[in-house]
């Protein structure tokens, strides 16, 4: 083989073995405090009308010019090819929610949560990556037959990054709007307005659903169910999500029968009068013009490194 | 889309509100729900509709609002009846609230939820937003506006989604048991909100105390009849129209006492506060808690260093405002949730890795019992946790069959859970926990949600129990009847551990707990001299079949007359309900619009002679 070679102890492989276990946990621990706080209702995944109270350059940016700004330069990141590019998108996401006085915590438990999934990318990608001629391996000890492939290492590093990147990006669009006024927004820029409010039962819903599934589970366990692949067991099971649906069903028309008695005709009112003022033109060209740079930046011959 | 540009009230003809005339309905199943229904509502009225569950009382509001539509007879709403386009606009300005305000409150948050009525009236955004305010202001949730539904308390959302109505400021007000599930503090609230509302109200409720103060006339629905319609203090001073309906709540002006053998003595075994967790004695606790706290994950503390003993036996009250950490205890004590401290059941410390033995030593019957019941059939709802105890099929049929007959359910083994009515779902829930043999029975808010008769059953059943009893409830007449014991919580503490006797004489302590429920009481007063009877003798009208002669002709049949003759009659002492009681003056006087239907036993039978 002509490519070059760093060869490295065997101690160095210890650093990608406890990767991933300790990503995995990681990701655990994160979808759990996610999943308690949703079931104990009192920290919503989406951000709800509370965010009118804080004021920031984000609050204040119209719905419309925040889900075309933060949506192009997400699409932007995702169609780099260089690290150091990257790595600026990443810088800007984090401004962003600096910018937008957002709390680190959801966002730091939603990479965590992430990263179960892209460790895989860590440890398979440089195992995996077709070997070019230019490609540098390193070789941990005398494993010279499972080269680890550098050029494999930084796609994933880079893939790693764009997915942080728009993660990160997904904070300052919902959080600093309440998910109707961002849901409008999206309506008036053309989306159909059916799923838009499709999309806003199914963020009101999805609470009640969790309650009630919490609460016949409590049932269950209230009287010893004893969880496990056994008939008697997978009937029980079988009996707990037919409850379930038949529940939501039931719901369903409860709540539609709400809907027809307030005056529902087909459409929910529109309740928001939005206005796109010259700050909200100049928020959207900002970040609309810095996501192009970067593109422009990542396809100039030879590129930046 | 076609919006009203703004929304007028429906011009009214004629001096009723609704006119109902033979109406019918039949459910897809082929179950009929009304049959013949002949009812005017006028301006004004505040009427309670009652009756037991599956009268129909749900789907006959369900039709004033123009859900339903009659297969057969008219509905007139303002001199017309509710066609398509005009049903719309009706719609706007007859408020239904739903029995589950979850249903209701479909907004991402309270002000989006309660804008959703006036918008749709056509009313502009700022208009809508000073009648949404001002709706947020009556129900005192101003400061929640921003806040999703999911984070409100249930009391709260209950009044989230009476602003919703009230924001649309309705003509007519349809209520579904408007008190269901709500404390006595959240129902006080929401009564006063209610007695301020100017029009027309209609609301079907179980709760006959707080129908007496909210509303004047009664119609009571009987398997799709209208079986009487009167005033309120009518249907409540006739204890046997109440029971023929399954309402009468009278057995609660009875003071009961549990039969002394099922109570141990107070002294013997509760220890009080101040004798601390191990004043019971040397020999280990059926339940003990020592130092025991527990922190929710957002770091909401909701228990704090409860220390108490419960022994073999024992009747205990737990009592406290909401949020007072009750629910918690309890899920802590069955082993949903495992907190910080000593925990102990029958001398075995209960932990994270063994807390299925608490579920298997302690049974809870949830304040919502549709929230245990999940299996097709009767039968195997109550087999389901002996299973789970690993017993022969044998042992668990033997189990399943004493407890559907503990609780008065022979026969239901092949009924579906999910079609019961809900007394009759309370008691399948007690005879799930009852056929697992609890050492210890804990039952949460047991009478939410019941009618008179399923409260009576329920008590019936639980005064003949045998089981260590916890009782979590805010009726004080179960609490007073059922336990000898009571542990007071505020603020997930243990504020009191006394005698149940003590704590119903300790005044701040009610009240601190919110369950100095002041109209219920005075409403309760007040039925209860109402409801008398006595034996006395004047002339009357009187309706009943019984063989008699024309001239030479004896046939039977249904007719009136007046007649003379001493009789048991329940009636009112007063004309006015704030007069006081005066033992030797009655208020007598023969009503010439409706018979007696007092008992003459023998009188039938017997062949007599009257002008009718």
């Amino acid at each position: 083989m002509s490519n070059p070679v760093i060869q490295l102890p065997w101690s160095g492989l210890l650093l990608p073995i406890l990767l991933l276990p300790a990503c995995f946990w990681l990701a655990l621990v994160a979808m759990r405090r996610m999943a308690t706080s949703l079931e104990s209702l009192t920290d919503g995944q989406l951000p709800g009308a509370e965010s009118l109270t804080v004021s920031s350059p984000l609050h204040t940016w119209d719905p419309r010019g925040k889900i075309v700004g933060i949506l192009s330069f997400a699409l932007c990141t995702v169609s780099l090819n260089q690290p150091v590019l990257v790595l600026l998108a990443l810088t800007t996401a984090l401004l962003l929610i600096a910018v937008g006085r957002l709390p680190w915590s959801r966002p730091a438990r939603r990479l965590l949560a992430m990263n179960g999934f892209l460790a895989m990318f860590l440890i398979v990608m440089p195992l995996t990556a077709v070997i070019r001629p230019d490609d540098t391996l390193i070789v941990f000890g005398s494993l010279d037959s499972w080269p680890v492939n550098l050029r494999g290492l930084l796609l994933a590093l880079l893939i790693l990054g764009k997915a942080w990147t728009v993660a990160l990006l997904m904070e300052p669009l919902l959080a600093t709007a309440p998910l109707s006024t961002t849901l409008e927004g999206l309506s008036h820029l053309g989306a159909p307005r059916r799923v838009g409010e499709l999309l806003l039962l199914t963020h009101r819903y999805i609470h009640v659903f969790f309650a009630e599934l919490t609460r016949l589970r409590n049932g269950m366990e209230a009287r010893a169910f004893q969880p496990g692949l056994r008939v008697g067991s997978l009937r029980d099971y079988g009996n707990f999500v037919g409850m379930l649906l038949v529940r939501s069903f039931e719901r369903t028309h409860r709540v539609y029968d709400a809907m027809r008695a307030r005056g529902y005709r087909g459409s929910m009112p529109n309740r928001l009068a939005l206005t796109f003022r010259p700050a909200d033109v100049v928020k959207t060209a900002l970040l609309l013009g810095l996501g192009l740079a970067l593109l422009l930046a990542d396809r100039l011959p030879g590129g930046l490194i | 889309m076609h919006r009203l540009a703004s929304h007028e009230p429906l011009p009214s003809q004629g001096s009723s509100l609704f006119s109902l005339r033979n109406l019918c309905f039949t459910y897809p199943n082929g179950t009929p729900a009304l049959r013949d229904i002949n009812l005017d509502i006028f301006p004004g009225d505040r009427i309670a509709v009652v009756g037991q569950n599956g009268a129909g009382k749900s789907t006959l509001l369900r039709h004033l609002n123009g859900l339903l539509t009659p297969h057969s007879g008219t509905l007139v709403y303002k001199g017309d009846s509710l066609a398509t386009g005009r049903l719309e606009r009706a719609r706007l300005e007859i408020g239904l609230l739903f029995q589950d305000p979850d249903d209701q409150l479909f907004g991402n948050s309270v002000a989006d939820d309660v804008l959703f009525g006036p918008l749709n009236q056509g009313l502009d955004l700022a208009a809508a937003e000073l009648r949404a305010a001002s709706a947020l202001s009556a129900v005192s949730l101003a400061h929640l506006r921003h806040r999703p539904p999911h984070r409100l308390s249930y009391g709260q959302r209950k009044r989230a989604a009476l602003a919703g109505l009230l924001a649309m400021q309705p003509e007519v007000l349809l209520l579904d048991e408007p008190t269901a599930n709500l404390d006595p503090y959240q129902e006080e609230l929401l009564l006063q909100r209610l007695k301020e509302y100017p029009g027309t109200l209609i609301c079907i409720t179980h709760n006959l105390l707080f129908a007496y103060e909210l509303c004047e006339r009664a119609i009571v629905l009987d398997r799709g009849h209208i079986h009487h319609d009167y005033s309120l203090r009518e249907l409540v001073s006739h204890r046997a129209s109440l029971r023929e309906h399954g309402l009468d709540f009278s057995f609660r002006f009875v003071e009961q006492a549990l039969p002394e053998d099922r109570l141990p003595a107070v002294g013997s075994v509760v220890p009080t506060a101040t004798d601390g967790p191990a004043g019971g004695g040397t020999n280990p606790a059926l339940i003990e808690l020592r130092d025991f706290s527990y922190r929710y994950p957002d770091g909401t503390e909701a228990l704090h260093d409860l220390s108490l003993r419960i022994e073999p036996g024992e009747k205990v009250a737990i009592v406290g405002e909401n949020g007072a950490g009750k629910t918690t205890l309890v899920s802590c004590l069955i082993g949903l949730r495992t907190g910080q401290g000593q925990y102990r059941l029958n001398g075995m410390p209960i932990n994270e890795r063994n807390r299925v033995q608490a579920c298997r030593q302690v049974g809870l019957v949830f304040q919502d019992s549709a929230d245990q019941l999940f299996c097709p059939s009767c039968a195997e709802e109550v087999a389901f946790g002996p299973r789970q105890l690993g017993l022969a099929p044998a042992a668990v049929n033997e189990r399943v069959g004493r407890a559907l007959a503990q609780v008065g359910l022979i026969g239901y083994d092949e009924r579906v859970p999910l079609n019961l009515s809900g007394g009759e779902r309370k008691r399948l829930a007690l005879a799930a926990v009852l056929a697992m043999q609890p050492a210890v029975l804990i039952l949460d808010e047991p009478t939410a949600g019941l009618d008179p008769d399923g409260e009576e059953r329920l008590f019936d059943i639980l005064k003949g129990l045998d089981a260590t009893l916890i009782l979590v409830s805010h009726d004080l007449f179960f609490v007073r009847q059922l336990t000898r014991r009571t542990l007071v919580l505020h603020d997930g503490r243990l504020v009191k551990d006394d005698s149940t006797t003590a704590f119903f004489s300790d005044s701040m302590l009610t009240s601190l707990n919110q369950l100095d429920f002041t109209y219920r009481n005075r409403c309760g007063l007040e039925i209860a001299r109402l409801q008398h009877a006595h034996e006395h003798s004047h002339r009357h009208r009187h309706r009943h079949e019984h063989p008699h002669r024309h001239g030479d002709l004896v046939h039977s049949h249904l007719h009136e007359h007046e007649h003379e003759h001493a009789h048991t009659y329940t009636h009112t002492h007063h004309a006015h309900p704030t007069a006081p009681v005066e033992p030797d003056r009655h208020d007598h006087l023969p009503r010439a619009d409706r018979p007696h239907d007092h008992l003459h036993p023998g009188h039938e039978q017997e062949p007599h002679e009257h002008e009718h």
